[in-house]
């Protein structure tokens, strides 16, 4: 049985890491970040940080409020990287520490949550 | 960039003014002290409450709660264009009028009686007015003094401010703050925190860079070279009771890491695009007394207030302004990236400044240190205690004159 495809063309290696990571909020993505275990993040990471820049300029490609279902799943799912990447390229194994101390200091508000 | 790093020299001589006692240790924990610095300076000195970008509209208003002086304030643009600051308190039983943090009206209407305050503050209606022993002119909502700089919305508690926003700030800090990217900010991005610390103890973290090394060991790696090992600031600037520094570009940083130098370039293309380079306060940070700072750069830019809520106690607001709206995926990403590392950066003080304070509340130590390098944190206890001794003065003076 094959799933259904969830993102656009050429991004197929990154259909495992939708469910947890495709979120809509920078708040959401956070916590995400912080609810994760380490070989998630580094899955995660593993997977998308080499895609960051084609997935990038294929989504430059529309227009950045009116993406597609695909598309929309796949922008969501790279911005989490941006808060990903803080744990697997600075953090490193002070990720536990550093995800403790994040709690006393909640994003309010961020100027990539959908309008 | 061709630039020789080993000529770094610290500006230990541009603090040398300020002196060099010890500092009393009373002043970050004390509840007296603080009692004495909230009357002298937060119930009457001009304050960032906001931005100029909240309050686009006519009708738009934004609440804030200043629990220092118990007080909730709505800011307001009324029909005319005019930004205005009231007291949250119905004038006819003090019935808090908003509970919404922003929002747009019409009218303020009292949850109580129906009380119907205009956007100019004026009561326009009341219902079975006719039995009150008052007028509606009587009646308006209490002002809160408002003025705007750089797109900064500042109040004052004071209801006749003894000087007006821009003879406070002086006229380095205007023109600075008129040039910086938030100046022309439509929009930010926010994370906030209360913490079990003194305003200034919280305030003084973000004006060293003595902790980077320590508290930063990972993101902020790419400041610590050998020529400066702890990332010490290029230059000091006093400007009255304001502050400003120039931070050390480290113009070879070789940490670098993948997702950066895919952000990097997306930064330098936003800041491109909008206008904002070249840039004057590309490296600057200006310290606006009492509790507000800001970060020039348009790339790695952002905002901070501390208020103190009590002694130990403090909230702090921070925020990264951009000037107009992500119009791409790839300006998108850049926007949450930048978001996510000054947070990165900013959670690792909390618990260390929470843990000064601890150690200063039993009053073990009757001082606390400040080396040449800690100059701005010495340039606040100085002013801060300066206006504090004035105000114990002005006092007594009232007092002797009864
Ligand atoms: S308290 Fe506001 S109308 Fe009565
Ligand atoms: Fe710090």
């Amino acid at each position: 049985m094959t799933e259904p495809v969830q993102l656009p063309e050429g991004f197929a290696t990154l259909e495992p890491f939708v469910a947890r990571w495709s979120l809509r909020t920078s708040a959401e993505r956070d916590r995400a970040r912080g609810d994760s275990t380490e070989e998630e993040r580094e899955a995660f990471y593993a997977a998308a940080q080499p895609l960051l820049e084609a997935a990038l300029s294929y989504l430059d490609g529309f227009p950045a409020r009116q993406l597609g279902e695909k598309e929309q799943r796949l922008m969501d799912l790279v911005l989490s990287l941006a808060h990903v990447s803080l744990a697997v390229e600075v953090q490193k194994e002070m990720e536990e520490q550093h995800a403790r101390q994040r709690n006393d200091m909640p994003i309010t508000r961020s100027v990539t949550d959908p309008a | 960039m061709n630039i020789d790093v080993a000529s770094y020299q610290p500006p230990a001589d541009q603090t040398a003014w300020l002196g060099t006692d010890p500092i009393p240790a009373k002043a970050y924990y004390d509840p007296d002290y603080y009692e004495l610095e909230r009357q002298a300076i937060f119930m009457r000195t001009w304050l960032t409450i906001g931005h100029v970008c909240e309050l686009l509209e006519p009708g738009s208003f934004i609440r804030r709660d200043l629990e220092f002086a118990k007080a909730s304030i709505l800011i307001v643009r009324g029909k005319d264009g005019v930004i205005r600051g009231f007291h949250n308190a119905c004038t006819h039983r003090g019935t808090q009028l908003e509970g919404r943090g922003e929002g747009k009206a019409n009218a303020f209407i009292c949850p109580y009686h129906r009380w119907n305050f205009g956007l100019d503050g004026a009561l326009r209606s009341a219902p079975d007015f006719e039995r009150f022993y008052t007028t509606k002119e009587n009646c308006a909502l209490k002002p809160v003094s408002v003025d705007v700089c750089g797109g900064m919305i500042f109040v004052n508690l004071d209801p006749e401010p003894a000087q007006s926003l821009h003879e406070f700030l002086g006229e380095y800090i205007v023109e600075r703050l008129e040039t910086i990217p938030a100046a022309k900010a439509t929009d930010f991005c926010e994370y906030t925190y209360e913490i079990d610390a003194n305003w200034k103890l919280t305030y003084d973290n973000f004006q060293e860079s003595y902790h980077l090394k320590f508290i930063h060991p990972r993101t902020g790696a790419a400041s610590y070279t050998p020529e400066n090992p702890f990332g010490y600031p290029e230059n000091y600037g006093f400007h009255g009771v304001h502050r400003s520094q120039q931070f050390w570009p480290n113009y070879n940083p070789d940490v670098t890491t993948p997702v950066q130098q895919t952000v990097f370039p997306m930064l330098a293309g936003y800041a491109t695009e909008k206008g904002l380079m070249p840039d004057p306060t590309n490296r600057e940070y200006y310290a606006v007394f009492p509790g507000f700072f800001i970060f020039g750069s348009p790339t790695q830019h952002f905002s901070h207030v501390v208020y103190p809520i009590s002694a130990t106690r403090s909230r702090g607001v921070i925020r990264l302004y951009w000037v107009g709206d992500w119009e791409t995926a790839s300006d998108r990403f850049a926007r949450e990236y930048c978001l996510a590392i000054a947070r990165e950066v900013h959670v690792e003080d909390v618990n260390v400044i929470k843990a000064g304070q601890r150690g200063l509340n039993s009053g073990a130590l009757e001082h606390i240190h400040f080396q040449a390098l800690e100059g701005l944190c010495r340039h606040l206890y100085l002013v801060s205690n300066g206006i504090v001794e004035a105000y114990k003065a002005e006092q007594e003076a009232a007092g002797e004159a009864q």
